[in-house]
């Protein structure tokens, strides 16, 4: 068994290792601070294709890029007419949707590869593999939850396809921005890039980035959810402080 | 200038906060009212999660009724022992209500809850209030002198009949200790639900059901708002995690400054000319909260809250 997986390792390794010469990319900012003046963040890739399967000086290449925020339950909710009201009825929880989603390319997406091309590596809106759970286990999601995901998470921002595009700047070098909302989820996000040529992938290349919360900010939230009833009589606390203040203060006048 | 709210995970214009809080607080000081009916619903309409605009609103209104239950205790103005019981009714009701919010928040209604018991409550206050102030308005211009009633007919034979009876000095009563009890703790579960600290509730029930003095309702009932929305803050930090002292303390700064204000141009209004518009007001959230249930919504899907399953 230790066996096998080594030498799976080993295959992977020379399989995705070898288009991979050549690709290299890096962040502008690798780790991102929330702290209390934080509004979201951009960020710049910068990424270039050296010697390897793609002449940058002579061949034209496509750059996909795609970024990934931590997973998380989210769940949808569908409202109907009960009696005169409308109620959230219907749910589906995505027990692994991303918290955060952007596809940057340097072409509109049907002109670098065919859909079963993306379908294969699971690249952009329609094709992210996103698993519902339901009462007989992981399951298909139904569309209309699949695409109010879509919609909701793109209205907020957290969500995005072909906003931003890949910039050729030239002798294979490329970079694109990356938009990160002031909501944006807490965690790991991965930076994947894609080198396409002639409709398939050439290269491939995966960096990472943090998003975490600093400073007071951090102290707080850790505070509140590590123990949250000394949190509540803090709260208390300061609001009675704040309270006798204001009356002192105000009586005053 | 944006402002990270790091409980709420969001970020917010530091001024626009500030300036909510002195809107809210202008009117509450010009009506003499709390204030959170009109909070809550505020914060919720600016983006802010219904469970954190709650549960953060209740450490304001902790804040918010500090200065003025001190200064009503300054004039004798509390019933401390009729306190105490509508505190420990308060406390129970506080207690089951953070639990039936914490409930539904996991099943995805706990906006519905909001909404409904909104326009439940504010609706019928709302009415009433307007109903009485334009009647008492009606009469001073007729000139019609409404019957005083003598203070022995004050309370309804079932009232008498209840037990545990409790002598209450300060208000010159001797009632059964059920009846602020059960006022306590239907005001602890609305101020659990809905983020206010209930003084709607809990004004008129102390004068027309214990028939207490009017010179100490206010302040008694200041007195209560204090530790039951103390203890509401609490239960709601535990259970869900979503009180943002920040936006409570950066809200509190801007109604402190606007009460000042609004308590002065308040003076200037007449009694019945104030209850007529806060009542009109108090209806307008009403009607908000009722059309946004009823109207169908452009969009009919939305994202479950972090957290909830």
């Amino acid at each position: 068994m230790q066996k096998l997986r080594f030498i799976t390792l080993v295959v992977l390794v020379m399989f995705v290792g070898q288009p991979a010469i050549g690709l290299v990319t890096d962040l502008s900012n690798k780790r991102i601070e929330i702290r209390y003046s934080f509004n979201g963040a951009d960020l710049i890739l910068f990424g270039a294709v050296g010697s390897s399967a793609v002449d940058p000086v002579n061949d034209d290449f496509d750059v996909v890029i795609v970024v990934r925020g931590p997973e998380a339950d989210t769940v949808i909710r569908q409202k109907a007419l009960v009696g005169p009201i409308w109620i959230n009825s219907d749910s589906l929880t995505f027990p692994a949707a991303p918290g955060y989603y952007a596809v940057a390319a340097s072409r509109p997406l049907a002109d670098i590869a065919s859909n079963a091309v993306f379908a294969s590596y699971g690249i952009g809106f329609d094709h992210l593999p996103l698993l519902a759970r339901t009462p007989r286990g992981l399951a298909t999601p139904n569309s209309d939850f699949r695409s109010a995901l879509f919609r909701l998470q793109s209205s907020k921002g957290l969500f995005r396809q072909e906003q931003d595009s890949v910039v050729h700047i030239g002798e294979g070098l490329f970079k694109t921005d990356i938009r990160l909302p002031a909501n944006v989820p807490v965690g790991d996000f991965q930076v994947e890039t894609f080198i396409f040529k002639g409709g398939t992938i050439k290269a491939r290349n995966r960096i990472m980035l943090a998003v975490d919360k600093e400073g007071f900010e951090r102290a707080a939230y850790d505070f509140a959810h590590g123990y949250p009833f000394w949190y509540g009589l803090v709260a208390v606390l300061v609001a009675l402080t704040a309270g006798w203040l204001a009356g002192v203060l105000g009586g005053k006048k | 200038m944006p402002l990270y709210l790091p409980i709420a995970e969001l970020s917010m214009n530091i001024f626009l906060v500030i300036s909510m809080g002195a809107v809210v607080g202008f009117l509450s000081g010009m009506f003499g009212v709390g204030g959170g009916f009109l909070m809550t619903p505020l914060l919720i309409f600016m983006g802010i999660p219904p469970a954190v605009a709650v549960a953060t609103e209740s450490n304001e209104i902790t804040a918010a009724s500090v200065s003025g239950a001190l200064a009503h205790w300054r004039r004798q103005g509390v019933d401390v022992k009729m306190g105490m019981v509508l505190i420990a009714g308060g406390a129970v009701g506080s207690f089951f209500g953070a639990q039936v919010f914490t409930y539904l928040r996991s099943l995805g209604q706990v906006d519905l809850m909001i909404s409904l018991a909104y326009v439940l409550f504010l609706g019928s206050v709302g009415g009433l209030m307007f109903w009485e102030s334009v009647r008492a308005i009606y009469r001073q211009h007729k000139g019609i002198k409404p019957k005083i009633k003598p203070r022995e007919d004050r309370h309804k034979a079932w009232i008498h009949a209840l037990p545990f009876k409790m002598r209450f000095r300060k208000s010159r009563l001797y009632v059964s200790a059920l009846l602020p009890l059960g006022i306590g703790m239907f005001v602890g579960v609305l101020a659990a639900i809905m983020g206010v600290g209930g003084g709607f509730v809990m004004v008129p029930a102390m004068i027309y059901l214990l028939g207490m003095p009017t010179n100490v309702v206010v302040g008694t009932s200041l007195f209560q708002i204090i530790f039951v929305t103390a203890l509401t803050t609490i239960f709601h930090s535990v259970n869900t995690q979503t009180v943002d002292i920040f936006l409570a303390v950066l809200l509190l700064v801007g109604a402190v400054v606007g009460a000042q204000m609004g308590a002065r141009i308040g003076l200037k209004l007449k009694g019945e000319q104030l209850r007529a518009l806060l009542a009109l007001m108090v209806l307008l959230v009403c009607v908000k909260m009722g059309v946004d249930l009823v109207v169908e919504p452009t969009e009919l899907f939305s994202v479950g809250e972090a957290g909830s399953h």
